[in-house]
């Protein structure tokens, strides 16, 4: 609705004052800057406040919040679940169709045996207190799900309501929260808006589960653009470390309309949900990346016949001999399931390139891509996210603690490393994200028994609405589209996040500082879409960041994190996560944290990056 | 030339009532869903403008009904009706037959979620019509039970109808998954025509017989 | 664009409430649900999936805007 005339928008510019300067600057020398107006359809200073009182906050409304919830509401606690989306229909829950449940009466390997598998596939970057956890209770949980109905459809709104009903837990669908509110170092609540009633949100909580997801840079072909790891971001600015960022997800895309999510999962998420039992891999790396990138940007996948693609290139990432695709890891391969996040389905039809990842030709069944597609794929469906339960906010020990207190994570929000630094258990990343609710929600619940009611400043209230609310109330700026589109074509080429060279990350590096001092900013909002787009694009910048920082500091090749320069595994120095923190002066630090130890408040060895 | 003149009023007949939606739905430009689905529209459509079709194949039709004879004038009128009745009796539960052939929504939650919508005008307005439906078929049937007058039972059937028509009509205009510009002014015009002629036959004509 | 038409919406509100990128509105005046922000589709079908009088259709094409230098 740009309806407004040059004469009036310069009037308006000429009238701003600080940050709009430049702006009206530009409008003074006569030039048309309609396209940095900002036309808002709702006054910024009519949006109602709320504040809702709680002890346990849970954030987040897929299956580690469906767990957390509960839980925390069945050890005692008072409860209240919040979501961007709808529960059970938001993030990436709505689209796992396998989950693992480790079943010691029927698997053939002990729990001891299974976490020593994981490791290996993991070169050592699993967290194997987690990976164990996950074996031990994930049956447990998937009875759960059972009794709620989750197998009996696609859908998992309802069997996720039936829980969170019978127990009256409230809940607010379509509220994004955007901040986490620390006093006396411990969080004491979060704040956020709802998009549908002008409505600025505040909840008190004596602890907070963020089950926020992972995320990404809004891809094209992953659906995944609803998550940007906001519950990892705003950990990040209250100062809770986060780990994880120079792992990928190398999932590809089909050639032909590469961004319908949908169709390149045939109809997969059509169907109900199925267990899968024990079979690990080593999924979903880059390999597929570097032979793109080898060849010339030819990637081919899932068509019989093919021959072997990664013989055709040689290099690249590491794959233990153990796990290699020709082998059938760790188990009988259901229905040629390449990637094993899918149920085995009844009959052998097509199978579009969908979890396959690097695994080349999945056809040994002699199946293929869809017909008419040829198998060509292009990557980066899925950029920005690393790996399940690889990314996130670091624990301090095995209940989903973070490195403050009162404030927890589980699922994807997690960085746990179940799995390590590349997808090893099939199914895992479902029935992870429901093994780790449930802990954390138990956990909560424990620690809000012995903590006092805390309300928080009216100041520290005031100052959250306005960062809240900044971008609608900005006369003219940068439309959140733009930047993250900007952002995505600095971040997802191929050269870029997956095979990964020092020069061209510093490059990346310096643009995505400038979206962050001098975008960032700037960006505005006309409505509650918009208004969620602009905290959205502004956790993804942070997230680049931190994906950029992270790729840098680990000179090594390891998992799905490819270093052209580096290409070799560095056991002598790179047995360590890296974590990052804000510190006091708000830069971003990063410091190494050695495999199977646990975090500290305190930093460990900084490492600072030399820019 | 008699027969001719009324297999031609016939054709006509046909031509409005099943050619013309026929050539709309295919002329429109609607996104094509599964076969399922798409035969459950057309012969849902081919219901609703047979059911239409009713004030033209009665007493109201009077040049119709001077060609041929009463009895057969009565047939056609009780077979149309009983026929467009049984489809848009199962029109509710056409819209959910999909529901049976996927794993997402059941086919009961689906049916209880579309006749509970009471937000919506197009929802009540088709169970007022779905009911009046009802009562008008139970009425047709249940004719001679009622030891009616024949002007009485003309008069109740008639104006059971135009209510019955309007909300359906309405409903159709409403919410009809096909009912872009072209169809809503074909099935108002029939409507309107249709009216034109039972309020003609039933206020002015009473008197003559 | 990905999410191409809803008809015969009988304004429920499951495909509003199921989109996780918040494309689908509800039209006050209509009731009726509406592709408001196109743009934003991920392609996931959800909101076909949810919708219990199968209204809406989706195409896989995405016409993404062409890349300018400030926006
Ligand atoms: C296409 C696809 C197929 C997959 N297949 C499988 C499989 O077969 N097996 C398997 O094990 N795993 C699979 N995965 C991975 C699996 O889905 C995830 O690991 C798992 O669902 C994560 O659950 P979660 O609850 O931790 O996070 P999510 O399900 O991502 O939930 C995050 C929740 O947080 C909410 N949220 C996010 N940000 C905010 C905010 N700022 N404010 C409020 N709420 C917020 C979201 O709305 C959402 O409800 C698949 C993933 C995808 C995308
Ligand atoms: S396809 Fe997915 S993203 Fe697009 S409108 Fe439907 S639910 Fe929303
Ligand atoms: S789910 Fe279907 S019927 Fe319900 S509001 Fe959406 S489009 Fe309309």
């Amino acid at each position: 609705m740009k309806t407004e005339t040059n004469n009036l928008s310069r009037r308006k510019f000429i009238a701003l004052a600080g940050g709009g300067v430049g702006f009206a600057a530009i409008a003074g020398l006569g030039m048309n800057i309609d396209w940095a107006l900002n036309n808002p359809e709702i006054d910024a200073d009519t949006i109602l406040k709320n504040t809702i009182n709680t002890d346990v906050l849970v954030v987040g409304g897929g299956m580690a919040g469906l767990f957390a919830a509960v839980k925390a509401h069945d050890a005692g606690a008072k409860v209240m679940l919040v979501s961007k989306g709808r529960l059970g229909a938001s993030g990436q829950t709505p689209f796992a169709k396998g989950i693992f449940a480790y079943d010691k009466e029927k698997e053939k390997l002990s729990i001891d045996e299974f976490v020593a598998k994981v490791s290996r596939s993991a070169l050592g970057t699993n967290n194997q207190t987690y990976t164990r956890q996950l074996a031990e209770h994930s049956l447990a949980r998937v009875n759960e799900l059972k009794e709620w109905g989750f197998f009996e459809s696609s859908l998992y709104n309802k069997s996720f309501s039936k829980p969170i009903e019978e127990r009256n837990i409230p809940m607010h669908e379509r509220v994004t929260i955007t901040h986490l509110i620390k006093e006396d170092d411990r969080v004491v609540g979060a704040a956020g808006f709802s998009i549908d009633e002008q409505k600025v949100l505040f909840y008190q909580a004596k602890s907070v589960i963020l089950c926020t997801g992972a995320g990404g840079f809004k891809p094209n072909g992953f659906p995944i653009c609803d998550l940007t790891h906001d519950g990892t971001v705003m950990a990040y600015n209250i100062g809770a470390k986060v780990t994880g960022k120079e792992w990928n997800d190398g999932h590809p895309a089909r050639g032909e309309n590469p961004a319908a999510c949908y169709d390149g999962w045939g109809d997969m998420f059509e169907q109900k949900p199925s267990t899968t039992s024990i079979e690990v891999r080593h999924d979903l790396g880059v390999d597929m990346n570097y032979m793109a990138y080898m060849s010339g940007g030819v990637a081919q996948m899932g068509r019989p016949g093919m021959g072997k693609q990664e013989n055709s290139v040689s290099g690249g990432p590491y794959r233990p001999e153990e796990f290699s695709s020709e082998k059938g890891q760790g188990g009988p391969s259901k229905d040629g399931e390449k990637d094993g996040k899918r149920p085995p389905r009844k009959d052998g039809e097509d199978r579009p390139p969908r979890k396959e990842g690097e695994d080349g030709p999945p056809g040994k069944e002699g199946k293929g891509g869809p017909p008419g597609m040829g198998g060509g794929v292009v990557g980066g469906s899925s950029a920005g996210m690393s790996i399940h339960k690889a990314e996130g906010l670091v624990p301090i020990n095995d209940t989903c603690e973070s490195t403050i207190p009162g404030l927890y994570a589980a699922g994807d929000a997690l960085g746990s490393y179940m799995a390590g630094g590349i997808y090893t258990q099939i199914g895992s990343s479902l029935s992870g994200s429901a093994v780790q609710g449930a802990i954390a929600g138990e956990t909560a619940a424990k620690y809000s028994k012995n903590i006092k009611a805390h309300s928080i400043s009216a100041s520290k209230l005031n100052a959250i609405e306005e960062d809240i609310l900044a971008p609608l109330k900005k006369e003219a700026g940068y439309s959140p589209a733009w930047v993250t589109q900007t952002l995505q074509s600095i971040m997802i080429p191929n050269f870029i996040i997956y095979i990964k060279k020092e020069n061209l990350m510093k490059a990346a590096l310096a643009y995505v500082e400038e979206l962050r001092d001098h975008h960032v900013p700037h960006l505005r909002a006309s409505n509650l879409h918009e208004l969620r787009l602009a905290h959205e694009t502004k956790n993804m910048v942070i997230s680049a960041e931190m994906k950029l920082r992270a790729s840098l500091m680990r000179k090594e090749s390891r998992c799905s994190h490819y270093r052209l320069d580096y290409p070799e595994l560095d056991n002598e120095n790179w047995q360590a996560w890296i974590n990052i923190f804000k510190a006091e002066d708000g830069t971003m630090q990063l410091e190494k944290q050695p495999f199977n130890t646990w975090a500290t408040v305190e930093t460990n060895s900084k490492v600072e990056f030399n820019s | 030339m008699k027969t001719q003149s009324y297999i031609l009023r016939f054709s006509v007949l046909i031509i409005t009532f099943i050619g013309m939606p026929l050539f709309l739905y295919f002329s429109g430009n609607f996104q094509k869903r599964t076969t399922l689905m798409e035969t459950i529209s057309i012969v849902t459509i081919l219901g609703f403008s047979l059911l239409l079709s009713q004030f033209f194949t009665s007493r109201l039709n009077y040049k119709l009904m001077k060609k041929i004879r009463m009895v057969n004038v009565v047939a056609i009128h009780r077979f149309i009706g009983y026929l467009f009745i049984s489809i848009l009796i199962f029109h509710p539960f056409f819209i959910i037959i999909p529901k049976f052939f996927d794993n997402g929504v059941t086919p009961s939650d689906a049916f209880l979620r579309l006749i509970t919508t009471f937000s919506s005008t197009g929802i009540i307005l088709g169970l007022i019509a779905y009911a009046s439906m009802l009562i008008l078929m139970i009425t047709a049937f249940f004719r001679f039970k009622l030891h009616l007058h024949y002007k009485t039972w003309r008069n109740l059937h008639g104006y059971l109808t135009l209510f019955f028509v309007i909300a359906a009509t309405w409903h159709v205009v409403d919410m009809g998954r096909h009912s872009n510009m072209s169809f809503s002014i074909y099935y108002i015009l029939m409507v309107a025509i249709g009216m034109f002629y039972l309020i003609r036959t039933n206020l002015f004509k009473t008197a003559k017989k | 664009m990905p999410i191409k038409s809803i008809n015969g919406c009988i304004g429920c509100e499951e495909c509003i409430k199921s989109c996780p990128t918040d494309v689908i509105r509800l039209n006050p005046d209509s009731k009726k649900a509406e592709i408001l922000y196109p743009e934003d589709c991920q392609i996931c079908h959800l909101c076909r999936m949810y919708c219990p009088v199968d209204a809406i259709v989706i195409t896989p094409d995405k016409s993404i805007p062409v890349i300018v230098s400030w926006g």
